[in-house]
């Protein structure tokens, strides 16, 4: 008896944060007709949402590996270079991910925010400077030298930083 | 016969030096998490973790007050506990009265899991990770990281709650248990009945668990 009612209290504890924590972000809004709208390259808005959240993603991944492999005693350099290999392949034409319309007005799920589309010419410098930088931390995987790699894999984070804090919801 | 001490140890050094640097370390680390100093916030978390452990080492090797073998026995008092409580005919509690049982019990739940997800966690950008992360997948270190996020809020909540139910103690029920937090002691007069477990801080249980907490801390930073 006496032993349920603790059984009982620890879910009803953990309900009731979920609940407070579900009542600050109401989701309930439909998917709006706006995310089937066709854009000029063929996709549906919600298609190339969710096309550039896939790209993002698989860098994400690739940029795990690297780190992953630099915070080891002893680096595999083969893997390093494999994915920094991935980055720029995986990178290319981003600035052609984020056409007019795929922000979060379109109902679909998406973090980029609208002040992309306020400012699209620096937005697209700030993509080209993480391009540029991908390729060089690719160039210099294939080197070898690690503590180079290092260094090159921090300045790309940072340009992905740069605009992730400027252009991407907080989360 | 023997002459009782006035005041009585409740909560020995480690209990409340674990206590207090807890108290230290969840505001740094959650300030550090929001402001992106990843450095710190693994440095800190991995204090923290041993911190954990050393406690729970603590809840079985530990003074009578630290371990969780009696606590968990209190449990079943819990009822007639709360209904004293209710009638304000309680008396203090040796160490940890029911009510708190389930509170330290559960704030420890929302630690070991809060400390042990994030050594797993990967951001979105596959840029910061903890010390583990490399073990497991971008998808899995995504998935520690929300489990990370959710629990922070509950372990929060619960804070916040111990924070209140102390502040009932102190105000409403007039019983201050903050000093005791601080000073380890508490009148011998304030705890009816007759004979009290032994609360004896020994010193060989004390360093196991120091030395496990550290090996296990080292090990970890130095991971890879």
């Amino acid at each position: 008896m006496r032993r349920c009612k603790i059984q009982i209290m620890l879910p009803v504890l953990a309900g009731l944060t979920l609940l407070s924590a579900c009542g600050q972000n109401d989701e309930t809004a439909p998917v709006s007709e706006a995310a089937s709208v066709k854009l000029a390259n063929g996709m549906t808005v919600k298609e190339q949402i969710e096309a550039r959240q896939g790209q993002l993603k698989k860098i994400g991944k690739a940029f795990k590996a690297i780190s992953d492999q630099l915070k080891a005693g002893s680096p595999d350099l083969a893997q390093i270079q494999a994915a920094a290999a991935v980055v720029p392949k995986e990178a290319a034409g981003m600035t052609d991910w984020f056409p007019e319309g795929t922000g979060p007005e379109s109902g679909v799920k998406t973090e980029a925010l609208p002040i992309i589309w306020e400012s699209k010419a620096d937005f697209n410098d700030k993509v080209a400077d993480m391009q540029d930088a991908a390729a060089k931390l690719d160039t210099i995987a294939q080197g070898g030298d690690v503590a180079a790699i290092g260094m090159a894999f921090k300045t790309t984070g940072g340009t992905c930083k740069a605009c992730h804090d400027k252009y991407r919801e907080d989360d | 016969m023997t002459i009782e001490p006035a005041r009585i140890l409740v909560w020995d050094a480690a209990i409340r030096l674990v206590h207090w640097l807890m108290v230290i370390l969840v505001p740094l680390l959650w300030w550090t998490a929001e402001e992106g100093y990843l450095d710190w916030h693994r440095s800190f978390g991995l204090t923290m973790f041993g911190l954990v452990l050393f406690r729970l080492i603590w809840g079985l090797i530990g003074t009578w007050t630290a371990r969780f073998a009696p606590m968990a026995r209190r449990i079943g008092s819990l009822k007639s506990y709360v209904g004293k409580l209710r009638n304000r005919e309680h008396g203090a509690s040796f160490g940890h009265s029911p009510l708190a049982v389930l509170s330290v019990f559960t704030l420890l739940l929302a630690l070991t899991t809060q400390v042990t997800t994030g050594l797993f966690s990967v951001d979105v950008d596959g840029l910061e990770s903890g010390p583990l992360a490399v073990l497991v997948s971008f998808e899995t270190g995504r998935q520690f990281a929300d489990v990370h996020e959710f629990n922070f809020n509950l372990l929060a909540s619960l804070i916040g709650l111990h924070i209140t139910a102390i502040a009932i103690y102190q105000f409403v029920l007039k019983e201050k248990l903050v000093r005791p937090m601080i000073t380890g002691r508490r009148s011998r007069a304030d705890f009816s009945g007759g004979q009290l477990p032994e609360n004896k801080v020994r010193l060989l249980p004390m360093i196991v668990a120091a030395v496990l907490s550290l090996i296990c801390i080292i090990a970890i930073s130095n991971f890879g």
